[in-house]
């Protein structure tokens, strides 16, 4: 069922990334498509080579080094060489999803990661922007209508001169497909209706910034706002908050952990925008609260816990076991072993998105080393 | 001859790896000691030297003379004693290497005074075990053999990634990866070198493992 829902998850953000294609090939020209092809068939042979060298059975339907290689490539500008997609998409899923146990466990987003490491290896490819509509050299990438980027400005303090209404359509300098602000807001609710992704991490995040934005303006001179517009509007915030917050593996699975979540991103990847050195300073704030989110979720499911725990009378246990016959001996033990087995199938209830089985060998490892105890302190008592 | 050496290893496995501390027990990419310095500083061949130079006169005489010093001491002052005595030794290690290379010593900043305090100089007062001088020397010998080795092998491995060079030398026309002279890409590479290197020893066991059983197979049959 779990796996089920993941691939589900993984189908329907691919259907709702397809239109941002789209609307890219069309501002940009046909390079969109090589540059998201390239990012797919890299993903997908680091993903058959490393189940060849695990000597593992390699899962056809495991899409999610797929999908976050076309998110990581939706963020850079159409002018991007071919090889800064394909070196850092190998990086990426290499040590950002396999060494780290690859499906379902890697703790780190692995888009995010894509967007970090060829932020820091290629800086000047990946913060530039090409003008829409303007010719860009297929394979080489070459284009004599580049710019800086809007969030590089708002960076250097100055303001990107373009219209609101250019803002929200994504009609000006930008990324292949992160910028089309409306466009992602009905692609959000599109997968709100479906029941992909819920409200709380992509609205908690967006509330948190925008609140930011608005009492702390960072460009002199311009109003709340305008600060609010300028920041909400460029930075790609939209696109994050709606594909990255919302990858199953990396984000908490209760409500409440998911809202603390929200809210640290948002905190965080303010802080980064205003005094990390890299424009996509959410990324890297999307970083630190993935080694967070186990304890968010730990941390808020403990308090449910300890509610439910004093009201049950726990039963004490006993201080001497009198020696008891073979046959009740044996009867115990089994009870031990259902006891066992039942504990385990609790624990799997509260993991939603887990692939781990029960395991006949280390409930009989248990059984064993229990029976040794048992035997070591008959032992000391004598 | 070959078979009753692996038989030998094979039988003595864990003094082996104490004894090999070029390979099996490297201390740089098996016990990650002096990650400091190699993270931040070793981003060329040329720095990686230097820091070699400075591991060499600094590791094995620190060792020699605490060994002389606190070997009647108890624990507690001894490691007070190690890094005080391998700070004396800094001192005249530095003066000399500025007098040998002059003020290409100033490149590596604050990372060269730092292997004063670094575990790979210092890691030995946490032994409870006295060990005789001969001892001391050939263990700091070693020692230092592993770090020159690991030190050179990352150094080479970042530059040519970092800058597209090695050793000032342009083999390509461009940095295949520009984040390897960073100290993020510092942590990876050494990561990655550490896995390598832990699968490569991996394999030398199994080996070592299989002609161990061989040997005893054929000397049992022979019987």
């Amino acid at each position: 069922m779990t796996n089920l829902r993941r691939r589900n998850h993984d189908k329907y953000m691919m259907i709702a990334l397809l239109p941002l294609i789209f609307c890219g090939t069309v501002l940009y020209g046909p390079r969109v498509l090589l540059l998201n092809a390239v990012a797919l068939v890299t993903a997908r042979i680091v993903d058959v080579m490393v189940s060849m060298v695990r000597k593992q059975d390699f899962d056809g339907h495991d899409n999610s080094s797929i999908l976050s290689a076309i998110i990581f490539c939706l963020m850079l500008p159409v002018s991007v060489p071919v090889y800064v997609v394909a070196v850092t998409v190998v990086i990426t899923i290499l040590v950002g999803k396999h060494l780290f146990g690859g499906k379902d466990v890697y703790p780190f987003n692995l888009a995010a990661l894509a967007m970090c490491c060829a932020a820091v290896n290629w800086p000047d490819a990946v913060f530039s922007a090409v003008k829409p509509f303007t010719k860009v050299d297929f394979f080489s990438g070459r284009t004599a209508f580049a710019t800086a980027s809007n969030a590089s400005l708002l960076k250097d303090g100055a303001v990107p001169a373009y219209d609101t209404f250019q803002l929200l359509l994504g009609n000006y300098p930008a990324s292949m497909g992160a910028d089309f602000v409306i466009l992602i807001t009905v692609l959000g609710l599109y997968l709100m209706f479906k029941k992909r992704i819920t409200w709380h991490v992509p609205v908690t995040f967006l509330a948190t910034c925008g609140v930011i934005a608005f009492v702390f303006p960072r460009i002199y001179g311009f109003s709340h706002f305008d600060s609010f517009l300028l920041e909400m509007l460029n930075g790609q915030v939209f696109f994050i908050a709606l594909f990255m917050l919302s990858e199953p593996t990396t984000t908490p699975h209760t409500p409440k952990a998911k809202i603390i979540f929200g809210i640290l991103c948002g905190v965080m990847g303010m802080l980064f925008r205003y005094y990390g050195s890299f424009e996509i300073g959410t990324c890297f704030a999307l970083l630190i609260v993935n080694t967070m989110d186990g304890y968010i979720e730990r941390m808020v499911s403990r308090k449910d816990r300890v509610k439910v725990e004093k009201d049950e009378s726990v039963p004490q246990p006993e201080t001497a076991e009198p020696p008891q016959p073979q046959e009740a001996a044996a009867s115990t033990r089994r009870a031990g072993t259902m006891k066992l087995i039942s504990e385990a199938e609790d624990n799997l209830d509260d993991v939603i998105y887990s692939t781990r089985t029960i395991d006949i060998n280390e409930i009989l490892k248990l059984e064993e080393q229990q029976k040794q105890q048992r035997k070591a302190g008959k032992k000391n008592e004598k | 001859m070959k078979n009753k050496d692996y038989s030998y290893l094979y039988s003595n496995w864990e003094d082996t790896v104490r004894r090999r501390k070029v390979f099996l027990s490297n201390p740089v990419f098996v016990k990650g000691l002096a990650l400091a310095p190699l993270v931040v500083a070793a981003t060329t061949v040329h720095n990686g030297i230097l820091l070699c130079i400075a591991v060499f006169f600094l590791l094995t005489p620190t060792r020699i003379v605490t060994n002389l010093i606190t070997r009647r001491m108890s624990m507690p002052l001894k490691t007070f004693f190690y890094p005080f005595i391998s700070a004396i030794v800094f001192s005249f290690v530095y003066y000399y290497m500025y007098k040998l290379l002059g003020a290409t010593v100033l490149v590596l900043g604050v990372y060269l005074p730092i292997m004063v305090v670094d575990p790979l100089i210092v890691k030995n007062f946490e032994k409870t075990r006295k060990e005789s001088l001969l001892y001391s020397i050939i263990n700091g010998l070693r020692n230092t053999a592993g770090f020159i080795v690991a030190c050179i092998i990352i150094s080479a491995v970042r530059e040519f990634l970092g800058y597209g060079t090695l050793l000032g030398v342009k083999l390509i026309g461009f940095a295949p990866l520009p984040m390897a002279h960073n100290t993020f890409g510092g942590f990876l590479i050494i990561a990655l070198l550490s896995a390598l290197w832990a699968q490569l020893i991996k394999n030398y066991k199994y080996k070592v493992e299989v002609e161990a059983m061989h040997d005893e197979r054929y000397n049992r049959d022979a019987d």
